[in-house]
Formats: C-alpha cells, sequence, structure tokens
C-alpha cells in the first residue's frame, strides 16, 4: 500500500463528495447552497492539487489539469458568491445562485473526471 | 488475441521500422525530460508547505465566520466568509489594515490572535522550505545544467565541444575566443567552470560542471547538435579522454576528435575508435627538441606561430648539436626524448633511479651526477615527474658546469617562477605544448600545413621569414587568414588572374600609394594539394589558390577590399584610378 495514494485519493474523493454536497438541490435557491461547502470544497480541491505537484507520470499530469480546472471553476463560483452578497443590490438573488452553482457544477464534472482518472490508474497499476 | 494483433502489426510495419532504425545512426543521448527536473523538484518540495498554508488560512477563515462580531450599533454582525478571507489575506502577509468591516469584539480579538501566530508560523514555513531548496546543491545543479542545456540549443554557429579546462582549455579557450570560434565546455570541477564563467571571453562560452565520462553529459553538451563541429577531449585523465573520443566516435564518426595521452598503449587504443588526432606532448617534445637541434629558427618560429596571434617572438633556444647529453628520469618522458636524441645521432647517458633512494623520492641522487660526468656533458634534460626533483637537479648540475643546455619538463604549472628563475634553456610544459598543438591544427588547417612544409626549408629561410615578420608586422605575432582566390570568393581578380601573369608582388600593394607595398605577409600557398612556403613577390597566382596570410587587422581588411573591388584593383595594376560606382563608369565611357 502507497500512503501517498491514500493520500491522494482520500483528498480527490472529498472534493467530489463536497462539491456535489453544494452541488445537489434546485439551482437557483440560495437557501440549498451552503457557503461552507463550497470553501471546504475549495480547500480540499487546492490541497488535492497540491498533491499532485512535481508528478511526472501522464497520468498525474493529468490529474493536476482536473485539479486545476476544478480549482479555478470553484474560485469563480466564489467570486459569484462575493460579488452578489457584497457589491449587487439584490444579494444572493436566484440568477447569481444559478450562476455560483452551475460553475460549482463545472467543477463537479472535472473533480469527477479526477476520480475516474484515480480509479482507471488503480485498475491499470498491476498490470502494466 | 492482443499477441496475433501485434504479430500482424509487425508483419505490417515492423521490418520497415527496423529498416529505418539502420540507416538513422544518429543516436539521441540527451533525452529532454533531463531538462526539467528542476522545476519538478521545486513543486516535489513544496507541497507539504503549501498545504500547511491552505489549511491554515481554511481553518483561519472559517474560524472567524463563527466568531460572534457587533457592527457599529451593536447590533450582533458576524463576517462572512469574504470578509474573513480579506481580512485574513492583509493579516497573513503581515499588511495588517486594521478591524473591518466593523470594530472587533473582544472574541474576534482572539481568534485574530490565533490566526496570526498561525500563518506566520505558515509563511515561515512556506518561505523557508523555499530558500533552503534553492540554496540545495542539487537543486542549484539543476538549474545551472538546465541553462547550459538551453544555451547549447540555442546555439547556431558551429562550435567546439571541450571536455576537461585546465591550464591547457584555459589557453585554448583564449586562442579560439580570439580568432571567433565558439566553445562549450565540459568539466569535472565546478571550481573550473566557475573561472570559465569569470573568463572575460568576447562570447559567452556555456560550461557544464559533469563528469565528461558519461555519454549523457556530453550530450547536454552538444555533442549532437548539428553545429558542434569537434571534441577536444583534453582531460588530464587518460582514460577519460579515451572514453570521450570512444563516445564521439560511435555516435557522431563524422566529427573532428583530438584528444591528448601521455602513453603510446592508449594512443593506440584511441585509433582503434575512428580517426582522432592524438597529442602526445613528450612526443611533440622530443620532435620540437629534434627540429631545434637541426634548424632552431624554424624550432622559433614553428613555437611563435603555434602560440596564437599576439604571441611576443620567444627566444631562440640554441642546443649543441655535437656531444653528449644527459637524460635523468627515464619514465615515458625520458624514453621518448633519448630515443629521439639518439636518432639525432647524439650521445645520450641516462640517469634513472630505479634502484632505492632514501630522500629524494624520485629525483637521482647528487653523487649520481658525479657518476655520469657531467662536467663533459653538452646538455641535460631534468626529465623526472617530480618538480622539485628536476629543479634540484638543474641547480646542481649548472653549478657543476655553468655551460650546460638545459632543458626541464614542468609537470605543476604554478612551477613556472622557479624554471624561468632558475633560466631554463627549453621548458617542457605539457599543457602548452598540447595547447599550441590543438591551436594549429584547429585555427587554419593551411597553418598546420604551413608548420609540417616549413621545416624542411631549412634554417635560413625561417631566419629570413622571423625578420619580415617583424619589419611588417611588429615584434608580435600578427593574426593569420586564409585567403582563397577562387573566382565565387575573389570576383574583382578572376579576370585578372585569368589573363595570366597575374604576381603576388603586384597584387600585395598599398591602396594609396602602389609603390608602397602592403605590409602582409603571405606564408605559403596551396594550390591544388601542393603547398608553396614564402612565395616571393614574384610568384604567379591561378584561380582557387589558397594563400596563408600574416598580417596586422587594418592590412587583411585591404586585401579583403580587393577581392571585391574592382577599382582598387585597376588602381594596383595600372596605376589609373577607375570610378568604382556605375554613374561613374557611364560618364568615364563617354568621355
Amino acid at each position: 500500500m502507497n500512503l501517498e495514494k491514500v493520500v491522494f485519493g482520500f483528498f480527490v474523493l472529498l472534493a467530489a463528495t463536497l462539491n456535489f454536497g453544494f452541488f445537489i438541490g434546485d439551482i437557483s435557491r440560495p437557501e440549498l447552497h451552503n457557503i461552507y461547502e463550497l470553501v471546504a470544497a475549495l480547500v480540499v480541491s487546492l490541497i488535492a492539487t497540491v498533491l499532485k505537484f512535481g508528478d511526472r507520470t501522464q497520468i498525474g499530469a493529468v490529474h493536476l489539469a482536473t485539479s486545476l480546472v476544478a480549482d479555478l471553476q470553484l474560485i469563480a463560483a466564489g467570486v459569484v458568491w462575493a460579488v452578489a452578497t457584497k457589491m449587487s443590490e439584490h444579494g444572493l438573488s436566484e440568477g447569481a445562485t444559478a450562476a455560483m452553482v452551475s460553475l460549482s457544477g463545472g467543477a463537479l464534472v472535472a473533480n469527477m473526471v479526477s476520480v475516474v482518472l484515480l480509479v482507471v490508474e488503480t485498475a491499470s497499476f498491476r498490470r502494466s | 488475441m492482443r499477441t496475433l494483433l501485434r504479430v500482424f502489426w509487425n508483419q505490417l510495419f515492423g521490418r520497415d521500422e527496423r529498416a529505418r532504425g539502420v540507416q538513422r545512426w544518429h543516436t539521441s543521448i540527451a533525452p529532454g525530460t533531463a531538462t526539467s527536473t528542476s522545476f519538478f523538484l521545486i513543486m516535489r518540495r513544496m507541497r507539504a508547505p503549501l498545504i500547511t498554508l491552505i489549511v491554515i488560512f481554511a481553518i483561519s477563515v472559517v474560524g472567524f465566520t463563527f466568531v460572534p462580531g457587533q457592527d457599529a450599533s451593536g447590533a450582533p454582525a458576524r463576517m462572512d466568509v469574504f470578509d474573513a478571507f480579506y481580512f485574513m489575506s492583509y493579516t497573513a502577509t503581515t499588511i495588517g489594515f486594521g478591524e473591518l468591516p466593523n470594530a472587533f469584539t473582544a472574541a474576534q480579538r482572539m481568534w485574530a490572535m490565533v490566526t496570526i501566530y498561525l500563518t506566520v508560523v505558515g509563511w515561515a514555513y512556506a518561505i523557508g522550505s523555499l530558500l533552503t531548496l534553492l540554496q540545495d546543491r542539487a537543486f542549484r545543479q539543476a538549474l545551472a545544467t538546465r541553462r547550459v542545456v538551453r544555451q547549447v540549443a540555442r546555439m547556431r554557429e558551429p562550435f567546439l565541444l571541450l571536455a576537461g579546462y585546465g591550464r591547457t582549455g584555459e589557453l585554448l579557450g583564449r586562442a579560439f575566443d580570439a580568432l571567433g570560434q565558439q566553445l562549450v565546455v565540459i568539466d569535472k570541477d565546478p571550481d573550473r567552470i566557475d573561472a570559465l564563467n569569470l573568463a572575460a571571453f568576447r562570447a559567452t562560452a556555456p560550461g557544464l560542471a559533469a563528469d565528461a565520462r558519461n555519454p549523457h553529459h556530453l550530450g547536454l553538451t552538444g555533442l549532437d547538435h548539428p553545429y558542434c563541429t569537434g571534441v577536444l577531449a583534453l582531460t588530464d585523465d587518460d582514460e577519460a579522454n579515451l572514453a570521450i573520443a570512444m563516445t564521439a566516435a560511435l555516435l557522431r564518426p563524422e566529427l573532428t576528435v583530438i584528444t591528448r595521452t601521455l602513453s603510446r598503449v592508449t594512443a593506440a587504443r584511441m585509433h582503434e575508435f575512428g580517426t582522432p588526432t592524438v597529442v602526445n606532448p613528450f612526443d611533440r617534445f622530443g620532435d620540437h627538441l629534434r627540429l631545434a637541434l637541426r634548424s632552431p629558427a624554424a624550432y622559433q618560429l614553428l613555437s611563435w606561430l603555434e602560440a596564437g596571434p599576439g604571441a611576443p617572438l620567444p627566444d631562440r633556444a640554441d642546443p649543441p648539436q655535437h656531444g653528449r647529453w644527459v637524460m635523468c628520469g627515464y619514465g615515458r618522458f625520458g624514453r621518448e626524448l633519448t630515443a629521439d636524441l639518439r636518432a639525432e645521432g647524439l650521445e645520450v647517458t641516462v640517469i634513472d633511479s630505479t634502484r632505492p633512494v632514501p630522500t629524494t623520492g624520485e629525483g637521482p641522487e647528487e653523487s649520481e651526477l658525479d657518476d655520469v660526468d657531467v662536467e663533459t656533458a653538452v646538455g641535460l634534460v631534468a626529465g623526472t615527474s617530480n618538480d622539485i626533483a628536476n629543479l634540484s637537479l638543474l641547480a646542481s648540475a649548472r653549478e657543476r658546469n655553468p655551460r650546460l643546455f638545459l632543458a626541464a619538463r614542468q609537470n605543476r604549472p604554478e612551477n613556472a617562477p622557479l624554471y624561468t628563475a632558475l633560466g631554463v634553456d627549453s621548458l617542457l610544459v605539457p599543457t602548452e605544448v598540447i595547447a599550441h598543438e590543438v591551436y594549429a591544427q584547429l585555427s587554419t588547417p593551411l597553418l598546420w600545413r604551413f608548420l609540417h612544409e616549413m621545416p624542411a626549408r631549412g634554417n635560413d629561410d625561417a631566419v629570413a621569414l622571423i625578420a619580415r615578420l617583424r619589419d611588417d608586422c611588429g615584434p608580435d605575432l600578427p593574426p593569420l587568414w586564409r585567403t582563397d582566390l577562387s573566382p565565387a570568393v575573389a570576383p574583382a581578380l578572376a579576370d585578372w588572374i585569368a589573363a595570366g601573369g597575374a604576381t603576388l608582388g603586384a597584387l600585395l600593394r598599398s591602396p594609396e600609394d602602389r609603390a608602397q607595398p602592403l605590409k602582409v605577409v603571405a606564408l605559403m600557398v596551396l594550390r591544388d594539394g601542393t603547398a608553396t612556403v614564402t612565395p616571393g613577390p614574384d610568384f604567379v597566382l591561378a584561380a582557387g589558390d589558397q594563400l596563408l596570410m600574416a598580417g596586422r587587422p587594418a592590412a587583411r581588411r585591404v586585401m579583403e577590399a580587393l577581392l571585391f573591388d574592382d577599382s582598387l584593383v585597376a588602381y594596383l595594376l595600372t596605376g589609373r584610378h577607375v570610378p568604382s560606382g556605375w554613374i561613374g563608369r557611364r560618364l568615364l565611357q563617354r568621355s
């Protein structure tokens, strides 16, 4: 058992599940999407990204890429939330919520790809 | 199924692939991944500090959103994630702004204190890790390698790969830099590479501190670069030189390879791989001494020309041609030199302390000089591999016989002043012999040819040539260059040469006043493989002649202008000034 792989798998999965938890629910209802879940998803996703730093394998590079995409989307979602609550007159409106949640949905896709890659990597580990 | 497919695939394409592999002799020895090592190294080492920082930020930000606060009116007002992140951003980066958006409550201040210390630890850890990484030897080595590899890959003019930057490499580097020849250097010793980087060369010579015996390192320094024209294996280790010559011969058989060695066995092994030029300084010194015995002026000229542009004229050594020589030290050097001296018909007495000597190590004992009767000898060679022994030998021999011709082998560069102070007549410095030899071979092929042809012309010709060079070009060795008289390179001269009767003397005249000869010296003319040494003014030129010229840079510019400028040639030949422009000529034709 490789501890590095365990830690990485844990963070990738956690990022995906947190992201999913934030994403799920009616896209336009702010009360269904907790900002803390977004924060948690972003933090865990950032950690997963850093864990892939310096991995020179091909699959490691793809992991890094998908994590960076997820980070970017989640940061964008966070920015949408901040703009809506702080600068917009209407507060966290339905549209703003939808924008934020759909961005996190994009990140969710990237996280899912990460999970798929993880599974592929694990499955092909013995055979190569 | 898969095997079947593979067989099928091989049948279809396999043979073709193999055939292509045979044709492509070029073997890649520098994988591209090596260059990005340093980047991955940073990323890998920065993992832990970055994750620590992220976690600290996350804890601090989330914590702030839970700590109760109040706004200016006293109503409860908690920070949200945005405010908390804002506060943490300026706190953690030690900018410090104040308590925003509202003045803090006691609970918020307590948490702020916790986060301040937490983040300071996090930053200190991250920055500390980064600094440690930057000072890490392996990392800096990786960075330096990467820089060199990039410099080499970017080279767009022919360069020589110099392995071993010792005293020889330094001398050569300076001489080649004066010629505008690019170099790439590899040396095991990082101090030598630092010395290379500090050397004030006109063109930067990339230097890599690595073991040249490793083909991979040679690849990094451009062995498989298309602009690499030659490999110089000049380390002080015969085995390393052999390895480099081997690598070069196997991977780039078409390259010029020059290596040095002190042993004939290694030289023979080097010749088994391709056709390297092997320089053996002991062998060359023997040849030089023989030349000096036969024709001192020719030897003086040879050592002057080999020393490179700007070298002062060396003194003319005058070794005694008759009489008995004493050879001290009968190692590789002694054996070579004894054979050379005997071949010149001289009598040689050899002292070799193969018998145990109590104190001085390799040198013969004082009393041995009595045995060989130094008083009646004419020359003495101190040729042991120990400078101190050599020096003491020379001193005691001179004391016994002040008229003795003293030749010595200098082993370590730092002892040069001692030999100079002792006034040795002929000194072998192996590093200099090699440097001069390699320079003569690589600077211009004509010079090498000239040095082979010149001694046969005898002493008087050499005396005359030295006098001409000094009169026309000054006391220091002028630059040498090659002039090609083929019609494509010298269009202005083509008609004149084709008409016949084109003499060297008629051409080499000052463009200001054709009565004055141009201050250049034609050392040699090469025509269809036949060399004419020191052609006189009556020498008739032919198309395709190659001239080895010596002269000051100004004279060289004039001479190069002659190759193109019709009007200049016309003036030199006829004395009439012909307009060089098209309009001027038209007007002249009208009138």
